[in-house]
């Protein structure tokens, strides 16, 4: 196994931290690091099976006499006999004249109950990388670095084109109009930070939030997890999709198709440009978009928002036609 | 004519209701079923939901009775029926200025800038609170501005920078009786740079020293043509006061002075100046708040304070105005021949630029401070030059095909206008600064010196509003 060294980091003192990382950036060689070991051994981690169904030749039920055996195992009936013949090692247990006139090679089994296992060489190589790591070498590959070697691997966030949040980049996205890519993203830190400064939520039971949602008086010091705590709660599991003339006699067959990760966001945040569309403006200037987003997102967490009652809806048709789960599989 | 056709049967031409010949068919014979008789569907599944009943009068398919062209009413979209907002409410809300951020962490050992403190140069790069009576002062005279991010934390708090420190030795050798001349100073500098804050700390520093501050928190609002003015009489060329304007200002004075209530007026001024009789050896903060109370007598109750303010022996004076290029070119007022009014011809305007141009110096010595600003500002470049000269560019030249406004040089000729350029920070303040936004919880990240440094270069070199937009208002 891979040795690893863990190093506790000690936080700054906020109150809040959603993941305290343990940093084991320097200490290892980057060579090292760079090398990824997966051993998979039947003890520990059996190979995984296909969830494919089996093929004709697969699996197949077992012959005649093996199945009698097995229901007179059951019965206690004592079905046929499997075994062609007994074998020598067994005859030669039950009776110790014969043990001394076995072959040398077969007493030899007898005496040995366990394998020795010593072998005058080794059979395991060892990681070139492992021998060469040392806390002097470790040492000498900081020099010549201002900041460091970077942790591997690389956050995701270090990448140009995914700097953002994936839930704040799709919402940005999806709150563009026009094209307008820098006013959305302007709306986007409004919201956000309209989020910060406006009241801890209160929690309604009616409409709790996904599980493992922290507190609610701790959202706004972290308003991207506010954003989506609200989101992901009232994102619909699946939509309904209607197969024309599957029901037969040209009726629509209502079919609940279920949601990846992306696309249930984007109903949640669908619904919720509706509502908000729907809202007056209370005040007046460029942020009053941003507040109505953002006071919506409030009222989600709070329990208030008309859009827990349309993911409700769908949820609830998917459950009426629950029996037509066949088609959509058929059909996909 | 034609004939009958019975819907059952299909028969024709009969005058009897029914065939008799056949027995009557099963009524369910007649009606397609439901499932079609080769269709592979499963009859497992679950039957779509049934579709509302639609009006009566659409359902009725009897020949002659169906309409064929139904105008349709148009769906009527929900909106929100709760009550519509005051006149005046969104403006109100657009304007608020929101100091406080119940959400931020509170900072652990945030200490209040004072009168002592403040020329420690060991502060550099800390970041201090504003003790509670100065905020409250501060907001009388409108210094905190609505973009700024003091919603984002606790409580108002100012960061110590170089120019902060310069600033405070001075007002402390003013103070002190050291130097009696007055400074005057114009603010410029890039987009974000923090001139406006520097008035900011200028004012709660003169606050603590017990000075008296004069603000003009916009130039803008003074020439866009929403406060009333009129002629002053017997001037030429003729200047034009804003009473309504003056009346406010001369509230936010008494509001935001409380020291004004210490000094009294020295001597009734004659009846030929104001209309109405003054008490005497009434508080000037109840002279500027009989001003206040009464428009028509603002502007003769302001020159009468400011005369009493220069008096011998009364605290230095710290005068301020933002926005300066607005108050450089003509207004949106029109005279009674339809010229437009240049901004010089207004009492406010004029009387701050002739202390600006050292024409009129502070007895009692004092800072004028200006700031120039660069997301709302009119192009003037009779300023630009003057400023750019003042600065020493001499890159900037006269332009011979751009007409220049001589009463805007004019300000600038006298010289001894100090054109002081707002830089960004050094790392050692913007780790400060970042560090204070880490203990108010608004920054996540570690701030170590690779942050620092990665921030402090992506927002051009530590330009203060650049940093914020990048640290604290990034979608990070």
């Amino acid at each position: 196994m891979r040795s690893q060294i863990k190093v506790l980091h000690a936080g700054r003192t906020i109150a809040l931290r959603s993941k305290v990382s343990t940093v084991s950036a320097h200490q290892i060689p980057l060579s090292f690091r760079l090398q990824q070991r997966r051993n998979i051994t039947t003890d520990e981690k059996p190979l995984p099976e296909s969830e494919q169904p089996k093929g004709p030749n697969q699996d197949q039920l077992p012959h005649v006499s093996e199945e009698a055996a097995t229901a007179g195992k059951i019965t206690g009936e004592g079905g046929p006999e499997l075994d062609q013949s007994s074998p020598v090692q067994e005859v030669l247990k039950r009776s110790e004249k014969s043990q001394e006139k076995a072959p040398k090679i077969m007493q030899d089994e007898f005496k040995a109950s366990s394998p020795k296992g010593s072998r005058s060489y080794s059979t395991s190589t060892p990681l070139r990388a492992q021998a060469m790591i040392n806390s002097e070498s470790a040492e000498v590959q900081n020099q010549g670095h201002i900041f460091g070697l970077p942790e591997l691997p690389l956050p995701s966030t270090s990448h140009l084109k995914h700097r953002y949040d994936p839930v704040v980049h799709q919402v940005t996205n999806l709150l563009m109009q026009d094209g307008k890519l820098s006013k959305a993203q302007r709306n986007m830190a409004m919201i956000l930070e309209r989020l910060r400064t406006a009241a801890p939520p209160s929690s309604d039971p009616r409409h709790p939030l996904i599980p493992g949602a922290p507190p609610t008086n701790h959202l706004p010091l972290n308003p991207i997890l506010y954003l989506t705590l609200a989101i992901d709660s009232v994102a619909p599991l699946l939509r309904i999709r209607s197969q024309k003339g599957a029901a037969g006699g040209g009726v629509a067959l209502q079919i609940p198709i279920p949601l990846g990760l992306r696309q249930r966001r984007r109903t949640a945040v669908m619904w919720i440009l509706d509502a908000v569309a729907k809202k007056r403006t209370k005040g007046s200037g460029r942020t009053m978009f941003a507040h109505k987003v953002a006071d919506e997102l409030i009222a989600i967490v709070e329990g208030r928002s008309a859009v827990w009652d349309r993911r409700g809806g769908v949820h609830r048709l998917g459950v009426a036609a629950r029996a037509n789960l066949a088609f959509g599989n058929r059909r996909r | 004519m034609s004939l009958q056709t019975c819907w059952r049967c299909l028969a024709r031409g009969s005058n009897q209701p029914h065939p008799t010949r056949w027995p009557p068919q099963q009524p369910w014979n007649l009606y397609p079923s439901l499932t079609a008789a080769f269709t592979t569907s499963s009859s497992l599944s679950a039957l779509p939901p049934k579709k509302k009943s639609k009006s009566p009068m659409l359902e009725t398919n009897v020949k002659g009775a169906k309409k064929t062209f139904v105008k349709k009413t148009k769906k009527r979209q929900k909106t929100d029926s709760s009550k519509r907002p005051e006149v005046g409410e969104r403006r109100a809300l657009r304007k608020r200025i929101v100091l406080s951020n119940t959400n931020a962490l509170e900072v652990e050992g945030l200490k209040d800038i004072n009168a002592q403190l403040m020329i420690d140069e060991s502060l550099r790069g800390q970041v201090l609170g504003i003790p509670g009576p100065v905020v409250d002062q501060l907001r009388a005279v409108e210094a905190f501005k609505v973009k700024q991010g003091w919603p984002l934390f606790r409580r108002p708090a100012m960061l110590m920078r170089k120019d902060t420190l310069d600033m405070a030795t001075e007002i402390e050798n003013i103070s002190l009786g050291i130097r009696d001349k007055t400074i005057r100073r114009v603010f410029v500098g890039e987009r974000g740079s923090g001139k406006t804050t520097m008035l900011l700390q200028a004012m709660t520093m003169a606050f603590l020293k017990g000075w008296v501050v004069i603000n003009v928190p916009e130039a803008q609002d003074l020439i866009l043509g929403h406060t009333e003015y009129g002629p002053l009489p017997s001037t030429n060329p003729t200047l034009y006061t804003q009473r309504t304007y003056t009346a406010s200002l001369l509230n936010a004075i008494s509001r935001a002075n409380p020291i004004l209530q210490d000094l009294q007026l020295s001597q009734p001024p004659p009846r030929t100046e104001l209309p109405i009789p003054v008490p005497p050896n009434i508080s000037l903060s109840q002279l500027a708040h009989l001003g206040a109370q009464d428009p028509e007598i603002a502007w003769p109750i302001f020159e009468l304070l400011y005369r009493e303010l220069t008096l011998p022996d009364r605290p230095p004076l710290l005068l301020c105005m933002d926005g300066l290029a607005h108050a450089m070119r003509n207004t949106h007022y029109i005279s009674n021949t339809y010229q437009p009014i240049h901004a010089h011809q207004f009492t406010l305007i004029n009387w701050f630029l002739s202390h600006l141009s050292g024409e009129s110096p502070l007895p009692n010595a004092g800072l004028v401070l200006a700031a120039t600003s660069e997301s709302n500002s009119p192009p003037v470049p009779s300023l630009t030059l003057a400023l750019a000269q003042l600065e020493g560019n001499a890159a900037v030249q006269k332009n011979p095909f751009a007409t220049y406004d001589a009463r805007v040089l004019g300000v600038f000729e006298q010289g001894g206008v100090q054109v002081r350029r707002v830089g960004g920070l050094c790392k050692q303040e913007a780790r400060g600064l970042m560090e204070y936004w880490a203990r108010s919880g608004v920054v996540r990240q570690r701030v170590d010196e690779g942050f620092v440094g990665e921030k402090w270069s992506l927002s051009g070199g530590g330009c203060v509003g650049e940093l914020e937009r990048a640290v604290v208002r990034m979608r990070v």
